[in-house]
């Protein structure tokens, strides 16, 4: 295990109990009131699921070229994650979306998108789970539309007609709202890199496992 | 069948936790008398309180939604990790213990 992922770890620990009260002294958002502070946790989750998707594809990218199972683990840890990051961008932003739009979801390009990107992290785990052998290649394959799909949700605000906020909103935040936006997503962003390590972790002792269940059947 | 069932006690907690105060919110007081229609747009912030959604518990279900989701992932990993481990120094053990590495 590397030295800096135990005080990475405890610092991301730190920062996500502080973000409440950094959170708190964010200004309110004069149209949507208090269930805005959900912006703080929906979108920097939302980006680190769009990141995972991104580091997925990548890796799959390089195991098919490589053949390197070191890039096959990292896109499989990476998959996990978006699932997870996923799993709370799709429930944060329908809960914001209750009060502020009237209802929990909207058929638009991008929650529709968002969706598909979770369900082809889903179809990469269950295929590496169920598939047997050969189901790595199958999924680095599964893994490029995925990140495909990443571009597409990014930009799909500013291309469809949607009343989800487009991609323009995010610089123009006056300070005392983008504080609490950077630092919420300097802790998600530390959070991934830390359980992205440690799921890389179990994958390398899994592969460490097989090969000493070889050895001990080479054995006898 | 013990991790499965506590597995699903989890589930069910965070299902709870995610839900109740959504429908709590949800759950206005009806009232015998049919509303009167109203003729113009009424700006939201002006509306009875019975129409009014409150944002206090939907914020609350989202952050405490987000910190069980990552507490339940972050203990189901270091549970694979534990026996991921486990495995391997026992294997390490045996193999060593016979002389063949």
């Amino acid at each position: 295990m590397p030295k800096w992922l135990m005080p990475a770890a405890i610092v991301c620990g730190v920062m996500f109990v502080l973000s409440p009260f950094v959170i708190a002294s964010a200004d309110y958002e004069s149209t949507m009131g208090l269930v805005q502070k959900i912006f703080y946790y929906h979108m920097p989750s939302a980006w680190m699921f769009l990141i995972s998707g991104i580091v997925c594809g990548v890796a799959s990218v390089r195991f098919l070229i490589t053949g390197d199972a070191r890039h096959d683990r990292t896109a499989w840890a990476a998959a996990e994650l978006a699932v997870i990051f996923g799993l709370v961008t799709l429930v944060t932003g329908p809960l914001w979306a209750r009060k502020a739009w009237g209802t929990f979801w909207i058929w638009d390009a991008r929650t529709t998108s968002s969706l598909v990107q979770w369900m082809v992290a889903w179809a990469y785990l269950i295929l590496r789970r169920y598939g047997g052998p050969g189901s790595e290649k199958l999924a680095a394959g599964l893994a490029l539309f995925g990140t495909a799909n990443v571009a597409f949700i990014y930009v799909s605000v500013n291309y469809w007609r949607t009343i989800h906020p487009p991609t323009s909103v995010v610089p123009k935040l006056p300070f005392t709202m983008g504080f609490p936006l950077w630092y919420c997503v300097a802790s998600f962003a530390l959070l991934l890199v830390v359980l992205l390590k440690l799921r890389v972790r179990l994958e390398e002792q899994r592969a460490m496992l097989d090969s000493l269940y070889l050895s001990l059947d080479e054995q006898r | 069948m013990p991790v499965l069932m506590r597995t699903l006690a989890a589930v069910l907690l965070t299902v709870f936790c995610l839900v109740a105060p959504v429908a709590a919110a949800q759950s206005a007081p009806s009232t015998s008398q049919p509303p009167k229609p109203q003729s113009e747009y009424v700006p939201i912030d002006q509306l009875p309180p019975q129409d009014q959604l409150p944002a206090a518990p939907l914020l609350i279900s989202a952050y405490s939604f987000v910190m069980i989701v990552f507490f339940l992932y972050v203990v189901s990993l270091a549970r694979r990790l534990t026996s991921v481990q486990r495995d391997v120094d026992r294997l390490g053990a045996t193999l060593k213990h016979t002389g063949k590495p």
